[in-house]
């Protein structure tokens, strides 16, 4: 029976958060920036005759607007209704005539679009990328008919949904600032309202080559490929830099709670903490520190939790290592029947209290570390995650970036663990949520 | 199109396609194929770049197995292999493998109990050790029993959140009337209550043997390595008396049945299935093609005509699956309370539409070189790999089965997809299920 994952954030992160720095010390990687600011990253991979082809833009939830929230995500569906020269529905069409694969998505701070397809095909894919990144239609008519859709999406991952649904009130209420605290897909109410003007004019401003990375990985030649990209990306026109996100969430004081009655059949509880990004020193160790609470059945709240007590169905704690700004530390719990979210809470923060008072064992740091680090491995094997990988850390600051990751885990001690739960596992400054199911 | 990553993730596109059974585009025997003296087939696959290895081992102890009053017991003995050994504790198994940044799971579907292996290439040794006590050597011990009974049960209680899961065991209810594939792999909270590890322990004793198993190894690992480590481990595996039941094919149902079931919901999901063919079937790749051209993809008619133009739904897809007993066909959409009505009606007309007129030309090239086009990215990795070759030969495919896939595909043409469409389209042969507020 799969095991549910109740913050899908921390799956996609976990997926993600990989490198190839084990087995190619030296990155063979091509990085360019062409000169309209477009950030080019290219890994040729002859293994298998395919390539992922990805563009990844800096705009995402984050850069939203209170009463305008999803347009990030509304305009990742209109990416796929065509232009002047490759009408609605070509997109997807040319892709899959090809035996390709596409998708995209939206986090709160990326809009990301991948093609995985025969490397045979790559001229193609740059073409339509390069296309819909400057010519897109945007008509009214289907932004009517999208919108409707994206409402659709909205029921399945949030109305309907009891985890989605308090994941999002317990964001609303940790972030007063940061627009962290919006849901990426938006509220209804806001999806329902937002015009044809805001879309095209969110477009334009994010949009723009300058605002973008392009990353390939497959089998390609690097120069050929970079020569195509200049070629068809290189004649879009720099646009003005988007405007940087001000907000900063102010320190919270006091706790916050909020309770969802719903039709469900478990209690769930999440537990938020404010947490400083991946530029603080404190990083790797929260990093480290998700893994030895939730990296496997060995784990202490699956172990304490699940295994011995009997208590959840399912437990985990998560950190957002990508995070662009400081971000929450997330734990969470599904209640096994007859138990109470009370009980759950409490377990919760009493494995938060063990953290502070003693230093994990030198088996669990051990056994994080290597877990860490064999998922780098084992995303090796992947065309697609190996370009993923790349972007996440050219967006931090640089691709290169992953080495530098593996050092900082390596160097994470048992004491550095004690330290940042003290630090940052405040219990007066905990945001709670709790659905209580109804029948 | 269209995802955000804050919540679970929901691959339709991908899952539809993977669920058809299409295999990849090589000229190379995909993997060596042996029979060990005790009957295990072995498949080796060396894929030495990436210094990872997968193992899976599959036996022929499915939830087909399941006794008729005891349904979940494969499933509940899948779950337990891990959970103690001669040697082990479930503890100790979980802390042994993760140590190493590996993985090592067990659990049953309908056709198979599968054991999975990923590990580094260097703790091999420590990762087929582990595989075959957990294969040879489980103890089941008691506290186990009842913890994973408690787990499962809770599991199945919270599946009846989602409203897709609901569905889906609604409808296998209605599509297989009196075969096993009509029953949920997982049992329901009563069967699964009614089990005992004395049924646990029988059905191991009398059902997973080396006769009727398959082990795949993939990965940096030669053939001759790969023979020597299995040999040295599974070699002496003995084969108990008699042998496993025989499985009936599974039979058309009586008329088909709609089935209502009411959710506190926003969203109604549709589902719309019934019994088809599989892969030995002639009709089964015109199939495949008819169904990629139904609700295959985003150049898909229903994606076209529920989702694109009629923003009627986020989610809409039609795919065929295929299995060692039976298969069945699979049309469904989640949508809006209020428009419950008005989705079934666009599938059933698009449905009696392919068996009515002919498809375009168009359609189908665009249809039939996607599902051969797209072969070698399911392929890209040692674990899609190994999850290939194994449905190859637990399906009885052969291993030039991808070849002989792609040969097949292409020769589907117009009047194939009419005749199969005819044939497995006509609306009113489908079972239906609504999961929802239904008006």
């Amino acid at each position: 029976m799969r095991l549910r994952t109740v913050l899908g954030l921390a799956l996609v992160l976990l997926l993600v958060a990989t490198s190839s720095a084990l087995t190619q010390p030296v990155s063979p990687v091509v990085a360019e920036t062409l000169a309209n600011g477009l950030r080019v990253l290219l890994l040729e991979d002859h293994r298998s005759p395919i390539v992922s082809f990805q563009v990844w833009y800096r705009v995402g939830s984050r850069n939203e607007l209170r009463g305008a929230t999803g347009l990030a995500h509304f305009l990742e569906h209109m990416m796929f209704k065509g232009t002047p020269t490759h009408g609605p529905r070509q997109f997807g069409e040319l892709v899959e005539q090809h035996g390709g694969q596409h998708n995209a998505f939206t986090s709160q701070d990326v809009t990301s679009y991948y093609v995985n397809i025969a490397a045979t095909q790559l001229g193609l894919v740059i073409d339509l990328e390069a296309d819909r990144m400057k010519n897109l239609l945007l008509d009214p008519k289907d932004i009517a008919s999208e919108r409707e859709v994206v409402i659709e999406e909205r029921r399945t991952r949030s109305e309907d949904d009891p985890g989605g649904f308090l994941g999002e009130e317990v964001s609303s209420l940790a972030f007063k600032a940061h627009p962290y605290g919006q849901p990426i897909i938006g509220w209804m109410e806001d999806i329902r309202r937002i015009t044809p003007e805001e879309i095209r004019a969110f477009y334009r401003t994010y949009y723009v080559p300058n605002n973008a990375i392009v990353v390939a990985v497959g089998d390609f030649r690097a120069s050929e490929a970079l020569a195509t990209i200049k070629r068809r990306f290189g004649a879009i026109a720099r646009g003005p830099d988007p405007p940087p996100v001000l907000a900063i969430e102010p320190p919270q004081n006091g706790e916050r709670r909020v309770t969802v009655r719903k039709q469900a059949q478990l209690p769930i509880v999440y537990l938020g903490f404010h947490v400083p990004d991946q530029r603080s020193k404190d990083a790797a160790a929260l990093e480290v520190l998700s893994t030895v609470l939730s990296g496997g059945r060995a784990s202490r709240l699956y172990r304490h939790l699940v295994y011995e007590r009997q208590l959840a169905l399912d437990a985990g704690g998560d950190y957002s290592y990508f995070s662009f700004d400081p971000s929450l530390f997330w734990f969470w719990a599904t209640a096994m029947p007859g138990q109470t979210p009370d009980t759950l809470e409490r377990e919760l923060l009493a494995e938060m209290e063990r953290l502070k008072a003693a230093p994990v064992t030198g088996e669990e740091l051990t056994r994080a570390k290597n877990q860490i680090e064999s998922v780098f491995v084992f995303q090796e094997d992947s065309v697609h995650r190996r370009a993923s990988l790349l972007a996440r850390f050219e967006l931090i600051g640089g691709y290169r970036g992953k080495d530098q990751y593996l050092e900082g885990i390596r160097a994470v001690t048992a004491d550095d663990l004690t330290r940042v739960a003290r630090a940052w596992f405040d219990f007066d400054r905990k945001n709670v949520g709790v659905l209580v199911p109804l029948p | 199109m269209g995802w955000s990553i804050k919540l679970r993730q929901r691959v339709l596109l991908t899952m539809a396609v993977l669920m058809m059974g299409v295999v990849p585009v090589s000229a190379a025997p995909i993997a060596h194929r042996e029979v060990l003296p005790n009957g295990i087939v072995l498949l080796v696959a060396e894929r030495p770049t990436v210094p990872i290895v997968v193992a899976r081992l599959w036996t022929a102890a499915g939830a087909v197995q399941d006794p008729p009053d005891r349904a979940g017991l494969a499933n509940l003995t899948g779950t337990l292999l891990t959970r103690g050994t001669a040697r082990r504790t479930g503890p100790e198994l979980d802390a042994a493998i993760e140590f190493v940044g590996a993985s090592l799971e067990a659990g049953a579907g309908r056709d198979g109990l599968t054991v999975s292996l990923s590990v580094l290439r260097k703790d091999l040794t420590l990762g087929l050790d582990l595989m075959a006590e957990v294969v040879l050597s489980p103890t089941f011990p008691e506290p186990e029993f009842k913890r994973n009974v408690a787990q499962i049960q809770a599991a199945i209680k919270r599946s009846e959140e989602d409203p897709e899961t609901v569905a889906s065991r609604a409808l296998g209810r209605l599509v297989y009337p009196e075969h096993p594939y009509g029953i949920p792999v997982e049992g329901t909270t009563e069967s699964v209550a009614r089990l005992t590890r004395d049924d646990v322990v029988g059905f191991y004793r009398s059902k997973v043997r080396p006769d009727t198993t398959v082990i795949a190894v993939v990965g940096a690992v030669t053939v001759a390595e790969a023979r020597r480590e299995i040999v040295a481990r599974f070699g002496a595996w003995p084969v108990p008396p008699g042998s496993l039941p025989t499985v009936p094919m599974a039979a058309p149902g009586a008329a088909p049945a709609v089935e209502v079931i009411k959710r506190d919901l926003t969203q109604a999901t549709i589902l719309l299935g019934r019994q088809a063919v599989r892969q030995t079937d002639p009709d089964y790749f015109p199939l495949a093609v008819a169904s990629s051209i139904l609700g295959g993809g985003s150049s898909s008619r229903l994606y076209g005509r529920v989702r694109d133009e009629g923003g009627l739904a986020y989610s809409v897809y039609s795919y065929v699956v295929p299995g060692r007993y039976g298969a069945s066909f699979i049309v469904g959409a989640q949508t809006r309370t209020a428009e419950v009505k008005r989705v079934i009606d666009v599938l059933r007309e698009e449905m009696a539409r392919m068996g009515r007129q002919p498809v375009s030309e168009r359609e189908l090239a665009l249809a039939k070189s996607y599902l051969i086009g797209s072969f070698p990215l399911r392929l890209e990795t040692s674990s899609k790999v190994a999850d290939f070759i194994v449905a190859v030969e637990v399906q009885g495919l052969g291993l030039d089965y991808a070849d002989r896939y792609r040969e097949r595909v292409a020769q589907v043409t117009v009047p194939d997809v009419e005749r199969v469409a005819a044939r497995f389209f006509a609306p009113d042969t489908f079972n239906r299920v609504v999961v929802g507020t239904v008006p």
